[in-house]
């Protein structure tokens, strides 16, 4: 009844948006961002709500109907152009549909907007080339050339580029209205996260943590172009932190500690949390002896004045490249009977973690990962890794799993560098009260290679070098999985595998199915319970980027990018798998 | 094969006697227009295709990262013949990966298998060359990069990436 009354109302507004150009839509407001949810047709915001919960309240596709999904439109997209040092550009978008507009990226940043509503194909309004310098960008892009999204804001597009840049784009047009330089290549600096809006601040960071930076969050005042505020990530002399950094030679304004994932955001305490990135070089920890803050770290930020209200660290010192950048979902839930305002993560070091979001107080964490060996629990009262010795500079954690400069050639250890989740989103259904994580199960070796200074604190590393101060060491087949949690303890509910890591994310729907990509091309739909595969079609082509669910004219549909590139070496029976470009999108 | 191998091993090692003190992007007088061609169809193998400089770095200078900790190819000892065998057959125990399709399916790489080498086996490279490639390749990075200086300097840059980028402004 709910859901007839939502899809009746919905087939009459979107009649009415159908008839109007995009032009006339109804303005991206901060209202309308709080209340996204609101909006089921519509996925206005890069984690559909401003929670991270990929949850889609479209129910048409259920259980019951998904088996007779099947592909209503495709669409080719460029960005699979060399360039620096990656053979092709590599999709990680997550499409914004706002009445029937989708808008895409590819990864060199181009911004595509799709009139899909008549149902069958995607119509392309505009594109916007912003020209980036592929050769300058590409040559200091850790890991893909990669643009997560854009976001909206009031009747204009918000983009950014791999090379530093910021755009606003007239909706309608796609004329781009002013560029702003936010992050330098020169040092670096590249930017792949799709901006957070929160009012009239679009807020973005820097990712770079292999190249030496010094990682920040920066808010750009929409109105004017202009910077609103920077904080770096890594504190300075005086700030609380910087205490953490203890070499006595500055090696903090090399420190990493980047932003390339989309933070959450709680309008009602006005507060955004970011992951931070890995703390560099990467596996040299004695280059950099004491905890790195805020390396390996979520904050908790005013979006206003970028001020950090609170830091909570997963992995002090580091040794193991746990980048902790990935998405932070916002629940609330009763725990021993009181209401809690929650901030939860699927860390890349294999453990999920439950942190008071008011505060940073650690809740509960537990392994998700089949296989952790660095650490052997946490501690329940601080959420500190069991091994964790406040009097050590230079952790060791399991014996063994660390790679320093007494012992470079370091054990083989679990989950592997790349994590038992990257940058890959987990999603959320508030009706079953299930956390899905996407995970990559297996293991490596890391091996150390002692880390030179940079040239300006008197060593022979120039900006734009590589700064890792080491490499990690394949050790075995790595496979993937979605898990289903209990978004409270952790505890795993139920697993579905397959046998690639996953690198799309998850999407959650209110039909309770959910919905992830995979790199042989497989797009499989899974019961949100119980996590068994209900339905799959083979696009042909790598999947790495998270689906998305949106309804136009009434009608449900799912939406998922296609177009990988391998970071390493591609498993052995994707070896002749090339790269493609693509939209895919599914319906009844 | 080991005929090509041994010209290009000789043509090298002239090569090599001619240009030493010359500037990295002028050709030598003994480039003839075929060498140019045979080393701008190596370049583009080693820039993209086999995307060699992803671990090596563009210059060949090495690098350490997610690609491991890739050797310095300005400073390498190797003969262009055994060159010529690590691309085809990668390095056991490394991240080095192997780019002739059937490397460890006989015994033409190193005398042994994959069964023998089992989780020493180096890495399958992303893409397969052929031998004409594997030869374009070394030839590019003995003419252009082995023996001149550590570090490419902003000649080789612009040679590699072009003069429409800002990658060459660091170098000037």
């Amino acid at each position: 009844m709910q859901s007839k009354r939502i899809a009746g109302g919905l087939a009459v507004s979107l009649l009415l948006a159908t008839a109007l150009s995009t032009a006339q839509a109804a303005d991206m407001t901060f209202d309308r961002a709080v209340n996204a949810d609101k909006e089921p047709q519509n996925w206005l915001l890069h984690h559909k709500n401003y929670s991270a919960h990929r949850f889609s309240q479209l129910k048409d596709i259920n259980t019951s109907t998904v088996k007779n999904l099947r592909m209503a439109w495709t669409v080719a997209l460029s960005g699979y152009q060399s360039g620096g040092r990656y053979e092709s550009g590599n999709l990680e978008v997550t499409p914004i549909v706002e009445n029937g507009v989708m808008y895409v990226t590819d990864g060199w940043g181009s911004v595509y907007a799709l009139d899909v509503k008549s149902g069958r194909k995607a119509d392309m309004l505009w594109k916007m080339d912003p020209g980036t310098d592929r050769a300058w960008a590409g040559d200091v892009a850790c890991c893909g050339v990669n643009n997560r999204g854009v976001a909206l804001w009031k009747d204009k597009v918000v983009s950014i580029a791999l090379d530093g840049r910021i755009f606003l784009i007239n909706k309608e047009t796609g004329e781009m209205l002013w560029e702003r330089k936010v992050g330098e290549p020169a040092v670096g600096e590249t930017i792949t996260a799709a901006p957070l809006v929160v009012r009239d601040v679009a807020i973005t960071g820097s990712a770079g943590g292999e190249f030496g930076i010094r990682g920040w969050l920066d808010g750009t005042d929409l109105n004017t172009g202009k910077q609103a505020w920077r904080t770096f990530t890594i504190p300075g002399p005086g700030e609380p932190g910087h205490e953490t950094w203890k070499d006595g030679k500055n090696h903090y304004l090399h420190g990493g500690a980047s932003v390339w994932v989309t933070p959450t955001y709680d309008p009602e305490l006005d507060t955004f949390y970011v992951g931070v990135g890995n703390a560099g070089p990467d596996y040299d920890p004695d280059f950099r002896p004491g905890d790195n803050k805020w390396a390996a770290s979520v904050l908790a930020m005013a979006p206003g004045d970028g001020k950090i209200k609170w830091g909570f660290q997963y992995t002090p010192n580091d040794p193991y490249d746990y980048d902790e950048i990935s998405e932070h979902p916002l629940i609330d839930a009763k725990i021993n009977g009181q209401d809690r305002k929650l901030v939860t993560h699927g860390a890349r070091n294999g453990f999920y973690y439950v942190l008071d979001r008011a505060n940073g107080s650690f809740v509960a964490g537990k392994q998700y990962i089949d296989k952790l060996t660095w650490a052997t629990g946490l501690d329940p009262k601080t959420g500190m890794p069991l091994e964790y010795d406040p009097k050590l500079d230079v952790q060791q954690y399991v014996k063994g799993t660390v790679a320093n400069r007494a012992r470079p050639n370091g054990d083989v250890k679990c989950p592997t560098t790349t994590g038992g989740k990257n940058w890959e989103p987990s999603a959320y259904n508030p009706d079953l009260n299930l956390m899905y994580l996407p995970t990559a199960e297996g293991c490596n070796s890391l091996v150390m290679q002692a880390q030179a200074d940079f040239k300006d604190q008197g060593g022979t590393v120039n900006p734009r070098d590589r700064f890792t101060g080491g490499s990690g060491k394949p050790a075995g087949d790595v496979t993937g999985a979605i898990k289903a949690v209990d978004p409270v303890t952790g505890e795993t509910r139920a697993t579905a595998r397959w046998k690639y890591p996953n690198w799309s994310g998850v999407l959650a729907t209110a039909g309770n199915v959910i919905f992830a990509g995979w790199l042989d091309g497989e797009f499989k739909a899974y019961d949100g319970k119980t996590l068994e595969e209900l339905w799959a079609f083979n696009t042909g082509c790598g999947i790495k980027a998270p689906p998305i669910s949106y309804s136009v004219n009434g009608k449900q549909y799912v939406t998922v990018a296609a177009g990988p590139f391998f970071l390493g070496t591609k498993p052995p029976d994707l070896k002749n798998a090339a790269t493609c470009s693509m939209v895919y999108t599914f319906t009844l | 094969m080991k005929k090509l191998y041994g010209f290009m091993f000789a043509a090298a090692a002239a090569f090599a006697l001619t240009v030493s003190s010359a500037s990295a992007q002028t050709p030598a007088p003994t480039e003839s227009a075929a060498d140019l061609r045979e080393i701008e169809y190596g370049k583009d193998i080693f820039k993209t295709k086999a995307n060699c400089q992803f671990c090596h770095k563009w210059d060949g200078s090495g690098d350490q990262g997610y690609g491991g900790n890739a050797l310095p190819l300005r400073t390498t000892e190797l003969t262009l013949e055994q060159f010529v065998e690590t691309v085809k057959c990668g390095r056991i125990g490394t991240g080095m990966p192997y780019h002739d399709r059937f490397a460890y399916n006989d015994k033409r790489c190193y005398d042994t298998t994959r069964e023998e080498l089992g989780n020493d086996t180096p890495p399958i490279a992303n893409e397969y060359l052929q031998p004409r490639e594997i030869a374009a390749v070394a030839k590019y990075v003995f003419a252009r990069q082995k023996g001149r200086g550590v570090k490419g300097s902003y000649e080789d840059c612009l040679d590699f990436w072009g003069k429409e980028s800002k990658q060459c402004e660091q170098f000037k």
